[in-house]
């Protein structure tokens, strides 16, 4: 069975289930509405699409990067690298180099991957309004008075992170910083997805706690 | 081809009253059709919960495999042949956007009608068409389809050469059909042990499931009958098919045939 298919369909389910957590989203995807993110990351054997409509459809695309870059229309964007090359992503400074190096390229619509990265990056979720809606008001609360520094210090840590993209947005040269929004949008989900289970085994120890009194 | 009604049926020339399979018994070839369309009338209700429930699930990751490998963009025409209840037609919706089209084509109007109701509770329609047709003789122009496939549907067409054949013309230049079939598994393990689920299995769960165990022997016996991945791909470049391939999943209990019309 192609791993390519379950990893996809995991992903899709992640980001579908994440997005509508931020009434905001709803607005930035409309934007993006019929825009397609292609991404191919050496040595990866597929590269991965996300196509934008009401939802977000993830799938591994088995054409090659030159392929889809011959078929991109004015709705898509191509982003190629190589994995050993994403650490150095983080150096804004060095982006520059690792395109005149042509480790890194992008082909066709850079505002696409600036949008995708904007609708992972702004995600605002009330985390404690999420959990009021499963558990009790009070519960909810207690949980995240206890687990609003993990939380506090996550989203500081994704505050300085989008400052840095902000910067590099300004400082760097617009294709560059493009880029480096898409590498981490994937890390940007994964972040909120542990965010979520810190919070639920707080409100596990939390409940925990309340039986035995 | 409207949204909202399904165009009339179209049935295939039948001249020769010669056998065909139907399962495992040997029918008259013009009795094929409405056996079949007796079987999908019978499963239709409770297709999908099904399909989930026999494959564990894993009938979605092949779909997505075929959709992966179907390349659709956006302002592509798609044929989605013997479409059933719709499952690769949402996906193709979404992916070729407003300025493509999909049409799911399916013989069988009540699974067309499960399909339809589906799609719509979603909000999927503008970009959809309905149509019932029958795989061997399809009602569309020549060279209109960039993208055809067809997903567990032609193991019960009774002429499948003759759908092979229906679904070039119809293709542009350019274009590709997935077919996405059971198939032979390639080990003999897997296959011992496939046969004594869609066999005893299979047809146990039909009952208990679907209060129907006839159909569901009919799912068993079809797969058996059908061409192994080789035949298939022979049939494919009978019809006109250039570099036609196959992709065996789930150790061949499946199998993604690609075809493309140059
Ligand atoms: C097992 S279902 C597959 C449905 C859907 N493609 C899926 O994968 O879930 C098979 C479908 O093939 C349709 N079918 C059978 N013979 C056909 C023919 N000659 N032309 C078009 N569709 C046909 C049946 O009506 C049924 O909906």
């Amino acid at each position: 069975m192609p791993a390519s298919a379950l990893l996809t369909a995991t992903l899709e389910q992640a980001i579908n289930r994440v997005l509508p957590l931020d009434p905001d989203s709803a607005a930035r995807l409309q934007a993006l509405s019929g825009a397609r993110l292609t991404a191919f990351v050496a040595p990866l054997p597929f590269g991965l699409s996300l196509s934008f409509s009401e939802q977000v459809d993830v799938h591994a695309v088995h054409e090659a990067p030159a392929e889809v870059v011959a078929a991109l229309t004015e709705k898509d964007c191509c982003i190629q690298t190589s994995l050993s090359v994403l650490p150095e992503l983080q150096q804004t400074s060095q982006l520059t180099r690792l395109i005149q190096q042509q480790k890194l390229t992008v082909d066709g619509e850079l505002q696409i991957a600036q949008q995708v990265s904007a609708l992972f990056q702004q995600l605002d979720i009330d985390w404690e309004d999420q959990l009021a809606q499963v558990t009790n008001d009070v519960i909810a609360h207690q949980a995240f008075t206890t687990g609003r520094q993990v939380h506090e210090r996550v989203s500081s840590l994704l505050g300085t992170f989008s400052r840095t993209l902000g910067n590099a947005v300004v400082e760097e040269k617009q294709l560059a910083a493009h880029r480096l929004a898409v590498m981490h949008f994937n890390d940007s989900v994964s972040t909120l997805r542990d965010d979520v289970a810190r919070a639920e085994s707080r409100l596990e120890k939390l409940e925990q706690r309340l039986t035995k009194r | 081809m409207s949204d909202n009604a399904p165009s009339t049926p179209v049935k295939a020339a039948q001249t020769e009253q010669e056998k065909t399979d139907f399962g495992f018994s040997q029918v008259e070839k013009t009795q094929k059709a409405s056996l079949v369309a007796n079987v999908f009338d019978s499963v239709a209700a409770k297709y999908d919960i099904m399909n989930d429930f026999m494959s564990m699930g894993v009938h979605r990751l092949w779909k997505r495999y075929t959709i992966d490998c179907a390349g659709a963009r956006a302002g592509h025409k798609v044929l989605d042949i013997a479409g059933g209840t719709g499952d690769l037609t949402a996906k193709f919706s979404r992916l070729v956007g407003p300025t493509g089209s999909v049409t799911l084509a399916d013989i069988n109007l009540s699974m067309l009608k499960v399909g339809r109701d589906k799609l719509r509770d979603r909000g999927l329609i503008s970009n959809i068409d309905y149509v019932q047709a029958d795989a061997e003789a399809l009602p569309f122009p020549d060279n209109h389809f960039d993208i055809v496939t067809m997903a567990f549907g032609l193991r019960n067409v009774t002429e499948k050469q003759n759908a092979l054949n229906s679904i070039f013309r119809v293709l542009k230049p350019g274009g590709r059909l997935l077919v996405l079939e059971f198939s032979k598994p390639t080990s003999e393990q897997l296959s011992k042990l496939y046969d004594m689920y869609s066999f005893h299995v299979l047809p146990k769960m039909g009952q208990l499931v679907a209060n129907d165990a006839d159909s569901y022997q009919y799912l068993a016996e079809s797969i058996r009958m059908h061409p192994d991945q080789e035949t298939l791909k022979g049939m494919f470049e009978q019809a006109g098919f250039e570099q036609c391939d196959y992709q065996n999943l789930t150790g061949g209990i499946v199998a993604l045939h690609r075809g493309y019309k140059f």
